[in-house]
This record gives C-alpha cells, structure tokens and sequence, in this order.
C-alpha cells in the first residue's frame, strides 16, 4: 500500500468536508418538505446553483492560477440554452446534453482567445468576452433583450426509478443537490489524476512544465473546457428553478460573485466553493433581513479574507480534518 | 541548408551508425550579439561531454537551442539523426532528449516526490493521465528509486522549496533524469554546492553514464578534467577547440581565452 | 454635393462632437487607472468608485453653499488624503504577496462593492443633478451645442496635457517614472518609494474624483455611476497600453469616435459589444496594448 501524499489527502479532506455538507442538506431538505416549506428551500436551491459556478471559478484559480472575471459567460450560455431547449422539448435530458456540447464547443474557443495571455491580462481578456457576450444577448429581440425568456415552462424529472416536478420544493433541491455532487465529485476526481497534477504543477512553474513533456496550451485549454462546462450545466439548473433567464446572468455582478464565494470559502479546496456559496446566500439572507445594505457586510468580509485569510474558510477548516484524517490513518 | 527526406532520416535512425546527438552550424544573436554563433559538434552515446567556456560564452543559450527553449536562426539539432531543430521543448522531450537548468527551476510548492513523479509521470501510457494518481505504479517505483539515489528518501514529502540549496540541485538533476532520457543536458549542476556535495554529485554524474548520454555545463575545471569523457570549449560563441580533457588543456587557444582568465 | 456637407454638417459632425465630449470625459477617468497601473502593477478595481466618490462630495460640499469652481480644486485636495490612505492601509497589506497582481484586483474589487454600497446608504439609490454650471449654447456647425459640454473639452485637454507634462517634464514625474521602472534601483538613488507608490495612487484617485465633479453636471450622480464609466475606461487603458498616458489619450479619442459612428451606422445598441470586441482583440494580438507601460520607454 503506497502512502498518499499530501494533495492526495487534502481532497479526502474535502470529499469529507462535502459528505458532512451533503448530509446537512439532507436534514434540511427533509425538515423543510415536513413544514412543507418553499421559500428557504429555494434559496438553497439556487445557492447550490451558484456553487457549481464558483466550482468552476476554483479550477481555474485555484489549481491553474488563473483568475477568471468572466465566468457568467458559461453560466449565461447554459441558462440561455437550457432555457431554449425546455420552451421546445420539455426534458431535462435534452437540455443537459445540449448544454454539454454547445458550452464545449463555445469553451474551446473562448479558451483558445483567452489562453493567448496570462495572469492579470487573462483576468482583463475573460472579462471582456463576457462584456462582449452580455451586450449581445442584451440587445438580441430573439434573446428576450434586456427581458430575458420567460415562461420557461415547469418540467417532469425521470430518473428512471422516480420521476418528479421540477416545481416540487424539496424534490428539485434535492435533484440540484446530486448534480452539484456529481459536478464536484467529477471535479475532485480530475484534479487529483496526473492531469489535474499537471495542472498544479502549471500554477507552480509554467515554465518547467513544457520540459516534462507536456504541451502547457493543451493542458491549460482542457481545464478551460472543463470549468466552462460546470459552469454551464449548472447554469443549466436555474431556468428549471425559476422559470425565466434574463442578461443579469451573464454581467459581471454574477462573475463578481462566483470570485467572492471562492475567495470566502477557501481557494483551491473546491469544497470551499460549495460552503462559501451556503455561507453568502445565508448572510445575505440574515443580514438582508436587517438591512438592504448587506453588500457592505459581504464587501469587507470579502476584503477581510483577501488580507488576513486568503485560504478563505477551508484555510482554518480543512487543515484541522486533514490532521484528523493523518491520525486515524496511523496505527 | 540540406533538406534530408524521411526515408533518410529513419533509416538514419535505425542504423544506429547516427550520433546520439549532434548539433550543425546552430547560430542564434540577439539583437545583434551572436550568442551562439556556428557551432558544429556531435556526441557520442553513453560518454560524458562537458562544453566549458567563460561567462558569456553562450554555453545556456546552447543549451536553450537544443532543448528547444529558444529557436536558431540558423544550424540544425538532431537526435539519433532525426532532425528537431526548432521544436518546443515538449516535442524534443519526446524524442529523448531532458535537461535541468543553472538557475533551479522545480515545483517549490510541491514535494520533492510530486516532483520527481511529476516529471516520471511521462513513462505511463496517456491514458493514465486521466486515473487516479496512485495507479500510476510505473512512475511511482521510478520516484522511489530516485530518492534512494540520489538521497532524498528521508525528505520525500518535504516541499521542495525547503531543501537547502544541494538538495535543490540535485533534486533538479533527478527531475531531469526521472523520465529515462537518452540524452541528459545537465546545465552547472554542482552550482553553488560545498566541495563534499560536488564530490558526491560528480560521483553520481559518473555513474550515470552508464545508461544514459551526458551534455553538461561545468565550471569547476578540475571536476571537468576528472569527469569528462570529451570537452568543448566555447568563447564568445563559437567553438574554440574540442577533444580529449588533457589534448583541451593542454591547447594554447584554449589556455589564452579561457584558463588565461581563469 | 451640397447634399455632402449637409450631411456632414448635420449628422457626421455633431455625432463626433458628441463623440468627443465622451472620449475627454473617459480619458480623465482613464487617466488615474493608467498611472496607477504604470507605477504600482495595481488594476484599480474601484477606480469607478472613486470616481463617484469625487461626485458626491461635490455634492456634499455644494449643498452647504461653496461655487462650482471652488470645488474643482477642493474635491482632488480632498479625495488625496483618502487615496494615500487606501494605499497605505490596504493595498500595501497585499502588495508583496506572491500573486500580487490577482490579490490587489480582488481586494479593490471588494473596496469597489463596499463604497457603491456606502454611497447608496448615504444618498440613496437616485440620481441627483447638478445644476449646469454655465448656462447656455453654441452654435457649432449649424448645431446647438451647450456651452458646458465644450468648456468640458477645453478643461479636460487642459487636465490631460497638466498630467503629461507633470509625469514626463518635473523631477516629481522622473522619480515616479523611475519607481515605476525598478523600484529597488529607485529607492537606492534616494526617490522615496513608499510615499512616490501611495502619492501616485492618490493622484490618481484624484483625478478620478475631478473628473466625476466635470462630469457630475452632464451624467448626474448616483452609486453606480463609476460602473458605466469604469468599462469603458478600462478598455481604453487595456488599447491604449496599461500604464501609458499618450495610450490612453489616443484610444479615447480612437475608441469613443468608433462608438459615435457605429451609434450612427449600425445602432447605438451594437457599439458597446464592439469596442469591447477591439479590447478582446487587442488583449489577444498585442496585451501590452498600442504602447508600452510607464517609465519603460
């Protein structure tokens, strides 16, 4: 039996860190079909949504190092689609397959313009195409213009051994809920292959890597693709959620945010993506409560963790599980 | 410039008549400084070949040629008679060819054994890229028979940026050396070392040899003379003299341009 | 021919005159951006907020009575203090991370959101309108123009030509072009790198903040006011060469005369997705933008 190392036993860590967030979700989803509850249940919902957003924002920060401004793009483009797809054939199935080769047909190319340049200038470029993209859909009659599409109409779920109604509060957050495992389990599982490695290794020294054998525009295109693509299918979620999509989708306030809840939640923990997206939707929601004024509490709490925490929240949290996970592991 | 067809080129390669790796009229100048300038050599297989020179002799930047880190203006590099001149360094990696570097370039986050299974990771078949790390028995085994050689068991799963400066250097030389290449560029690999790490890396350099074709860059000349199947000599970027280590020492071009300042 | 000039005169002319109020009004916002990138590698996220921010002390200080022209110097005078604070007491924190560039984005990103709230709580979410400072028209071409939109030009050529000259002919503009071109070369030659780096920040937010007390009269005030202008100076400083004064003047006259035609050609609706579209281009082809960065070359 070979000891795992050490990047190895970080993402058990958050495999375990995700399994307690999942069983939480349970408990939550369960008491709220008792009360027969909707509103929180919703919101649940659609911070999940936009946790597998932020997942996408942490492949590409997190493990390639790049940050990227323009992340709605991806996310837009699913919503936009699966959105299309429902108002003409009313299956989910349609919509998830559509969403999956268009966005990765559209990643290759947004990452065959964006991986030209690096660092802060890849930041600037992502967040141009989504200006460009936005403006577009803005301003296309066929798109809804600045109205979105609504009427996005309320669909059956068949998984085969159960079926239900997307409508259904308890049973749509928990069909989110197993995508956005799926998403994240998929995602954990290809940064810790060689590839996602090689990924690391990119993040580390761009430079030595092309000397190892490896061609760094393809690897860095792959982990494009990829995040395009989760951004994308849980965009695909929201018009299922809420029945219309509209330009907000693609602006940068929805970039803007995805960059926040990982930075929040602990860059390069991917975990971290889904807790700082709980967390948010929970603050804004308590301290919304208080005050119309709650990007101010986010704002300086966002800033307070790009001084004093920049591993976010996983930073003080994951340590401590991997320390456990070490001791249990020895005799 | 002479176009060789492909038939040539494999039967070239096949023949094993071809030098593991020779290099023809390579000339490169930046901005006007002909760094390298017409440089013609071959090497032969399983020696040790050191190229000596001054500052600024353009012994790097030769390196940086054949590694395909910098492209020539003129000249061509070819590898068991296979022409990759001006290839990236991924393609030249693939044909055999590895190299470390003066300044130490490694993944200093990562550890030293994620560095070395980094770089083993090339002796896996593709489709291993895409499985779970630990299946990738191949490289793993490669990883710990380089720690053991090269003495770096005990600080496995030390990140290597906190190494001290030799354990750098040579982790730098099993990184070069962890996907099994036939030729091995090995850029001042005893740089900044104490005279017992030298010792002990020259030792290790030697024995190296055996399965594998030594390019190296060193200034310390008597590790040159000890170590060296064959030296070249550079100075302002052309080959001055090239030989046996005692008929170089013993060249009086040699002596005036380089030992003369030495 | 009569038909031509008529055309010219009528349509062609006041849509580039109109075009170029614009590209002075983005240049004085680019302005402060690309002397803050030039010197400090910093991408001033909020610089948008700044902006606003000079806007609303304006406002501040002209409801307790003081004169437009007063302000014009007491809202930069202002707004410098605040600058070299932010600098000192933020953006240093993060400055000597590894990833400095990504950290200091992401935190005046953050600074950005904070402020645009803040103003929102004090002002509310309403745009308010200063009266216009000069009263009145003129006849250009045939067009009636009002005075302040060209009084705006002048000034803000003026403003622009001031900035250049400060950094490129003062012994103040040589230490900050040496800080800006190694700092550590700098500061042993005596230039005070610490204070030349929050100075340049503070002069930078300045200008921002000058330019929202020009432009308050013609765009109103409201919190989100820095977000419109912030895109559009942002791509003029990514075209025009990150840290590059005459870069910034040249795609803000180039890019605000592309949205002006293509208003008039094709639809004001497009012209947004194609400039944008340039910057993507030029970020692609050429990132280190039409010229080089400040104090290299």
């Amino acid at each position: 039996m070979r000891m795992i190392d050490a990047l190895t036993r970080s993402m058990r860590a958050s495999h375990l860190l995700v399994a307690l967030l999942v069983a939480a979700s349970l408990v939550f989803a369960a008491i709220g079909a008792a009360m027969g509850e909707t509103f929180y249940l919703r919101l649940a919902t659609e911070a999940l949504i936009f946790a597998g957003l932020a997942l996408s924002v942490d492949i590409l920060l997190g493990y390639n190092g790049l940050l990227s401004l323009g992340q709605a793009l991806y996310f837009g483009l699913g919503a936009y689609l699966s959105a299309l797809v429902l108002m003409w054939v009313p299956s989910f199935w349609a919509a998830f397959a559509v969403t999956a080769v268009v966005s990765a047909v559209v990643g290759l190319i947004g990452g065959f313009i964006a991986n030209r340049v690096r660092g802060v200038y890849f930041a600037l470029i992502t967040f141009g195409m989504a200006q460009v993209a936005a403006k577009v859909v803005y301003n296309t009659r066929a798109l809804g213009a600045s109205d979105g599409l609504i009427g996005v109409p309320v669909i059956d779920i068949n998984l085969g051994i159960i079926s239900f109604s997307s409508a259904s509060p308890a049973g749509f957050f928990l069909f989110v809920l197993g995508v956005i495992v799926i998403l994240y389990g998929v995602t954990a599982y290809l940064l810790d292959t060689p590839f996602g490695r090689l990924l690391i290794a990119l993040r580390a020294n761009e430079r030595r890597v092309p000397f190892l054998g490896y061609r760094t525009m393809t690897l860095r295109l792959s982990a494009y693709v990829i995040a395009a693509m989760i951004a994308a299918l849980s965009g695909a979620l929201y018009p299922m959620l809420r029945g219309f999509v509209s330009p907000e989708l693609l602006f940068f306030s929805t970039s803007g945010n995805a960059v926040i809840t990982v930075i929040v939640g602990g860059v390069g923990t991917l975990a971290g993506a889904l807790y700082g997206s709980v967390l948010l939707t929970l603050l804004k929601s308590v301290v919304g409560s208080y005050t119309e004024h709650h990007v101010i509490v986010i704002g300086l709490l966002f800033m307070g963790a790009v001084i004093f925490l920049p591993r976010g929240l996983m930073g003080i949290v994951r340590p401590a599980v991997e320390r456990m996970l070490t001791r249990r592991s020895k005799p | 410039m002479t176009e060789r067809t492909t038939t040539e080129r494999a039967m070239a390669a096949h023949s094993g008549t071809a030098p593991i790796l020779e290099v023809r009229h390579l000339s490169v100048s930046f901005g006007g400084l002909r760094a390298v300038d017409d440089v013609s050599f071959t090497v032969a297989r399983n020696r040790i070949t050191t190229v000596i020179g001054p500052n600024g002799a353009g012994k790097s930047t030769l390196f940086n040629l054949i590694s395909g880190a910098l492209r020539p203006r003129a000249g061509h590099v070819l590898i068991e008679g296979t022409d990759h001149t001006g290839e990236p360094p991924y393609r030249v990696q693939a044909a055999g060819l590895a190299r470390s570097f003066q300044i130490t370039n490694l993944f200093f986050d990562l550890s030293v054994a994620e560095n070395l299974r980094q770089a083993a990771q090339i002796l896996e078949p593709r489709s291993m890229m895409w499985r779970p790390i630990g299946a990738s028995r191949a490289a793993h085994a490669r990883v710990d028979e380089l720690l053991e050689r090269f003495g770096l068991t005990a600080k496995a799963q030390y990140p290597a940026g906190k190494l001290s400066h030799g354990e750098q250097r040579r982790l730098e030389v099993a990184v070069a050396l962890a996907c099994r290449p036939k030729v091995l560029l090995l850029d001042e690999p005893t740089q900044g070392m104490s005279h017992g790490d030298t010792q002990d890396t020259a030792a290790l350099i030697t024995s190296l040899a055996a399965d594998v074709t030594v390019l190296l860059i060193e200034h310390d000349i008597g590790l040159v003379m000890s170590l060296s199947d064959h030296v070249i000599v550079m100075h302002q970027g052309q080959k001055l003299a090239e030989g046996a280590p005692t008929d170089v020492r013993n060249n009086p071009a040699v002596q005036a341009a380089y030992f003369g300042h030495a | 021919m009569s038909g031509a000039i008529e055309y010219f005169q009528f349509v062609l002319a006041p849509q580039m005159l109109i075009g170029l109020v614009v590209g002075v009004a983005v240049i004085l916002v680019a302005l402060g951006l690309t002397i803050i990138f030039g010197l400090l590698d910093v991408i001033n996220m909020s610089h948008g907020e700044f902006y606003a921010l000079g806007a609303f002390i304006a406002l501040a200080l002209a409801s307790i009575g003081l004169p437009f022209w007063l302000l014009l110097i007491l809202v930069p005078l202002v707004m410098i203090p605040i600058g070299y604070v932010v600098e000192r007491g933020l953006i240093q924190r993060v400055f000597h991370t590894s990833e400095r560039h990504v950290t200091t984005l992401l935190l005046t990103f953050g600074l950005g959101l904070v402020m645009e709230d803040v103003f929102r709580l004090i002002w509310g979410p309403n745009p308010y309108r200063p009266e216009t400072p000069i009263a009145g028209g003129v006849d250009v071409f045939g067009i009636f123009v009002p005075s302040y939109r060209l009084f705006l030009i002048v000034v803000g050529a003026a403003i622009i030509s001031a900035v250049a000259l400060i950094i490129y002919r003062t012994r103040l503009g040589a230490m900050v072009r040496a800080a800006a071109y190694d700092r550590h070369m700098a500061a042993s030659l005596g230039v005070p790198v610490r204070h030349v780096y929050a100075g340049a920040f503070a002069f930078g937010v300045a200008l921002a903040g000058l330019a929202g007390v020009l432009l308050a009269p013609i765009y109103s005030v409201f919190p989100t006011m820095g977000r419109d202008f912030i895109l559009m100076a942002f791509t003029v400083v990514i075209v025009g060469g990150m840290g590059s004064i005459a870069g910034a003047v040249i795609a803000g006259l180039f890019l605000t005369q592309v949205q002006a035609i293509v208003s008039l050609y094709i639809s004001p609706v497009w012209s947004d997705p194609i400039v944008f579209g340039i910057m993507v281009a030029m970020l692609m082809v050429r990132p280190q933008g039409l010229f080089g960065r400040l104090g290299h070359g």
